[in-house]
């Protein structure tokens, strides 16, 4: 095997320089691939048969060649942009969203600003209308006390005039009372300012007994 | 085992020349390995652009599956590499894209994985290796030797500590193909050793074709590990590239 390796390496310059630095990597290789490749047809590991190595690196370094230029050209760029986009849509939208979420939580500031307010405001319209109608109800209500007063107040006068006036005509019907009764009792005439007289002098000394 | 009618087990990284060509005394046939190097850059191609064409606001499942590879890659250069590493993304994405298309397209049984072989990871180290080591130099000029020179170690051992650091640095590109090449070589080794092992036992007929369940099983549960490397693996290779780069960027 080895000595294969050597007269082929006199092919070129190139490979023996590529076998030399390989040499001690595959070493251990080689002589676990001699072991696997057993029977006296076998030739080895493949992979050490150096007429093979021109071909496999000149289309490795086109192959890959080609490859890196489709991938730096074509794929990364594309992946990147399509990434790149994502990210600038996210953080627009996220940007987007605070911001809507900071209005959304003014203008709920400003509504609640409004309806304390608003509240306020009721609360102290409400308290002025009760003030304004207890005091009308309070004017109304002395305004009926007063008529009220004077109404019994002239009730009360009426009352009395009717009195005095019953008790004048009390003492007249008392005195013709009195001549009647003299005159059917006695005969006698009397006239009508003695008995008016007595019956005046007769109501006062009971008026006294009557205030008890 | 071949006499039994079993085909090696690496058989399967033959190269098999499809178009014959040769340039300057070289063979550079179009080959099997060539066809699924094309074929990883086609279809990786064609999904992504097709995945892409709405570029919709709110993704598809395709959309989607191809926008989470970009952020996968571009999240991974801007942790491992930083905003300076912005340039070499396109490289960053054709690298994991053509490695992970690679690896997937491997897995399909009668495809051919490419990247079991050596000449083809070792190169793609060595390009990402010199490439990183050229940045360092245009980048920090003479000042990039400082790399190898680790800072606040003792005067007496920075000697020893600058050559572990060159030997460590010249190792990269060995241990960083080496790696993919022999998890790819022994996932398939492994995965052609059973299901040889279950045509065998079933070709014996009879009873003891039941004993071919046990290899088949094992097949199965070793495909999916395999998915797994094939994925793994791409992400290892294009996570290195981007720590080199770093180290290359901002030295240390």
């Amino acid at each position: 095997m080895v000595c294969k390796m050597g007269t082929d390496m006199a092919k070129s310059g190139m490979m023996r320089c590529l076998a030399l630095v390989t040499g001690t990597g595959l070493s251990l290789a080689v002589t676990g691939g001699q072991a696997l490749a057993a029977g006296p047809s076998e030739p080895g590991l493949p992979q050490l048969d150096i007429s093979t190595w021109p071909s496999q690196i000149f289309w490795l370094v086109v192959i890959f060649g080609v490859g890196y230029v489709m991938m730096a050209k074509v794929v990364t760029p594309k992946i990147g942009t399509v990434l790149e986009d994502r990210r600038t849509r996210l953080d627009g939208d996220l940007g987007k969203a605070r911001e809507a979420s900071a209005e959304a939580a003014k203008i709920r500031a400003e509504y609640e600003a409004d309806l304390e307010a608003a509240r306020n405001d009721a609360a102290a319209f409400a308290r002025q209308a009760a003030a304004e109608a207890a005091e009308k109800a309070a004017a109304v209500e002395g305004k009926a006390d007063k008529k009220l007063a004077s109404k019994v107040a002239s009730a009360e006068k009426k009352l009395a005039e009717a009195k005095a006036e019953a008790m004048e005509n009390l003492n007249t019907v008392a005195a013709e009372a009195a001549l009647d009764a003299v005159k059917g009792l006695t005969g006698l005439k009397a006239t009508k300012a003695q008995a008016d007289k007595i019956v005046k002098a007769t109501a006062k000394a009971m008026a006294p007994q009557e205030a008890n | 085992m071949a006499s039994q009618g079993m085909h090696s087990p690496v058989e399967q990284f033959e190269i098999k020349p499809l178009i014959e060509l040769t340039a300057g005394g070289y063979d550079i046939s179009f080959t099997n390995s060539s066809l699924f190097m094309l074929l990883a850059i086609a279809v990786s191609g064609v999904f992504l652009v097709t995945a892409m064409r709405q570029g919709e606001l709110v993704p598809g499942r395709m959309q989607g599956a191809a926008e989470m590879m970009y952020e996968f890659v571009a999240d991974m250069v801007r942790s491992n590499v930083g905003s300076e590493g912005r340039a070499y993304f396109p490289f960053i994405f054709t690298l994991f894209v053509f490695l992970l298309f690679g690896n997937m397209l491997g897995l399909i049984p009668y495809s051919y994985t490419f990247t079991s072989q050596i000449i083809v990871t070792f190169f793609m180290a060595a390009f990402v290796f010199v490439g990183v080591t050229v940045i360092a130099l245009f980048k920090h000029g003479l000042h990039f030797f400082s790399f190898f020179v680790p800072a606040g170690a003792p005067k007496v051992l920075i000697p020893f500590l600058i050559v572990i650091e060159v030997i460590s640095y010249f190792v990269r590109p060995v241990s960083l193909s080496v790696r993919l090449f022999a998890n790819m070589l022994a996932g398939h080794t492994m995965l052609k050793v059973f299901a040889g092992l279950a045509v065998m036992i079933s070709g014996a007929g009879g009873i003891a074709m039941a004993g071919s369940l046990l290899p088949f099983l094992a097949l199965i549960g070793l495909t999916g590990l395999e998915v797994l490397v094939a994925a793994l693996q791409a992400y290892v290779f294009t996570i290195l590239t981007c720590m080199y780069l770093n180290d290359a960027l901002h030295l240390h």
